[in-house]
């Protein structure tokens, strides 16, 4: 009989896992909305706290911190739109000018003649060149084009994800509450205890990153105006340091997507401008449009936050040893890709805090 | 319309249970309505049946419990020594609010009870939201456990 109940057990739960496996996505953006709304619910939940107790009022605390957020965040995204706009439409009309197509022609030929031989036959000719420059652009810009078709759905997905959080920060502790009622009696404490330090967890990985993220762009804004004093010309470096500090919080592989704005506008800027093509840094290492510099420069700003500020804002938040963290990004990153990464670390925080409390229950069960 | 207004729109406070048991615990002493409101969303109702564990001797501790309905025994099993009977408004558990040492003895619910637990957690985001009324309660806290001590002293004084 106690067999037979087994089998059923495991039967049921087959069959549970499986419906859970197939409904999973459709449910995947659901709960991945979930989780961003729970991030961010926990990132403002402290001045929320705070405003609510000056204000005597929950509902009005979030409508004004959420609202001032939401119109920095407006007025970043406008006016970077307008800055990139234009500097778009700048780049296009000098690539329709005669002047780009002799300018990339020389650069082609005066590559080859600084190269050695060998690397120099690598550099197509003027003329195909000029193609494969001209092509690449285009399907860039319809690149371009199809991201903003899509802007649709994340217009949506960002519209649930703010009324997600609005509510959660309105009821947070309620929530919570109705969270603790479903741990049974024998498991209260120590279920309480989890909760908490989830809580902490999370709370103090994302507002380290957030500190460390600010820290960042502030580093490479100072930076590029340094790189600028020696001729980079690079515009939008406001832009590129916000971007470049957005991009540090997916840990790793971050800081090498926040150069690529960088390198892409020095090249933008500086196409046609010799003294650019032939700058070498410190005099002796030929660094063409400044390139090698920037890339120089972002090292520095990983270095600077590596060593002095993260391990000042965000201690060792997880303490999960570097090799852990590693695999734990490659998981993160093949199951969801980038945005996989960047939760990578404080779910793999959570589980361990979990994992910690399941290793005690099975300890001291007799305590329970 | 008075009538229509009390029934409909104005809570009653005085029949709302917790805060009625919150009112006779002394570490919430001294607090306005309000405040008893806002300890009163954060604290925890719990039901227990005849029997049933609250805590063991050496379970890790991370709160206090008042009794809303019920009774619970506080003992020793080791040396079945039993400290206290509690009845309704009593309370126990309340040192684990500053320590995070393991309970020194078990409680058991002896009748079918409803308990509210108020946390260590509770208790620090409530320091964090209002600190002014956490100020409050540590303070009766301080109160309540100085109390304890000076009659411990007595006790041990009279024996000796």
């Amino acid at each position: 009989m106690d067999s037979i109940q087994k089998i059923y057990k495991l039967l049921v739960l087959v069959i549970i896992g499986t419906l859970a496996w197939s409904i999973l996505p459709f449910l995947a953006s659901i709960i991945g909305m979930l989780i961003f709304s729970f991030l961010f619910a926990t990132i403002f939940l402290p001045s929320v706290d705070r405003a609510e107790r000056y204000l005597k009022s929950r509902a009005i605390g979030v409508f004004l911190i959420l609202s001032s957020t939401l119109a920095i965040i407006i007025f970043f995204l406008g006016t970077f739109a307008s800055s990139i706009g234009s500097q778009i439409k700048l780049f296009t009309q000098r690539i329709q000018n005669d002047d780009f197509e002799t300018n990339l022609e020389s650069l082609s030929t005066k590559i080859e003649d600084s190269l050695p031989f060998f690397l120099g036959n690598l550099i197509p000719e003027g003329d195909r060149l000029i193609l494969i420059v001209k092509n690449n652009l285009i399907s860039f810009f319809q690149n371009i084009l199809s991201l903003l078709g899509s802007a649709g759905g994340f217009i949506f997905i960002s519209l649930m994800v703010l009324i997600f959080t609005i509510i959660l920060l309105v009821e947070y502790h309620e929530f919570k509450r109705t969270l603790v009622r479903l741990i049974p009696n024998k498991y209260l404490e120590v279920g309480l205890r989890m909760i908490y330090n989830i809580e902490q967890q999370i709370s103090k990985y994302l507002r380290g990153q957030i500190l460390a993220a600010s820290s960042v762009a502030i580093l490479s804004i100072l930076g590029l105006f340094i790189l600028n004093q020696f001729g980079a010309n690079i515009t939008l470096i406001l832009f590129i340091g916000i971007i470049a500090g957005l991009a540090n919080l997916i840990p790793m592989v971050g800081p090498f997507f926040g150069m690529i704005p960088a390198i892409l506008i020095a090249l933008m800027n500086n196409i046609g401008n010799d003294a650019a093509l032939f700058h070498k840094i410190f005099g002796t290492i030929p660094s063409p449009f400044f390139i090698l510099d920037i890339i120089l420069m972002f090292i520095i700003v990983q270095q600077i936050d590596n060593n002095f500020i993260t391990p000042i804002l965000v201690g060792e938040s997880i303490g999960l040893h570097p090799m852990a963290v590693m695999i734990v990004l490659l998981i993160g990153g093949t199951l969801i890709g980038p945005i996989g990464m960047l939760f990578a670390i404080p779910a793999a925080g959570v589980i361990k805090v979990i994992i910690g409390e399941i290793i005690f229950i099975s300890k001291n069960s007799h305590l329970l | 319309m008075k009538t229509i207004y009390k029934n409909y729109f104005k809570k009653n406070d005085s029949l709302n249970p917790v805060l009625e048991a919150l009112k006779h615990i002394p570490i919430f002493n001294n607090l306005y309505n309000k405040e008893l409101k806002e300890v009163a969303k954060l604290v925890h109702e719990r039901v227990y049946k005849t029997n049933e564990y609250i805590f063991k001797k050496m379970a890790p501790a991370e709160g206090m419990y008042a009794i809303l309905k019920g009774k619970v025994k506080i003992n020793d099993p080791d040396s079945g020594t039993i400290f206290a009977s509690l009845e309704r408004n009593d309370f126990f558990g309340e040192l684990a609010l500053l320590d995070e040492e393991p309970r020194s003895a078990s409680a058991i619910a002896t009748c079918p009870s409803i308990l509210i637990g108020f946390f260590r957690t509770d208790l620090l985001t409530l320091i964090k939201k209002s600190p002014e009324l956490g100020n409050k309660i540590l303070f009766n806290l301080s109160r309540v456990l100085g109390e304890r001590l000076r009659k411990t002293n007595q006790e041990l004084l009279k024996s000796n």
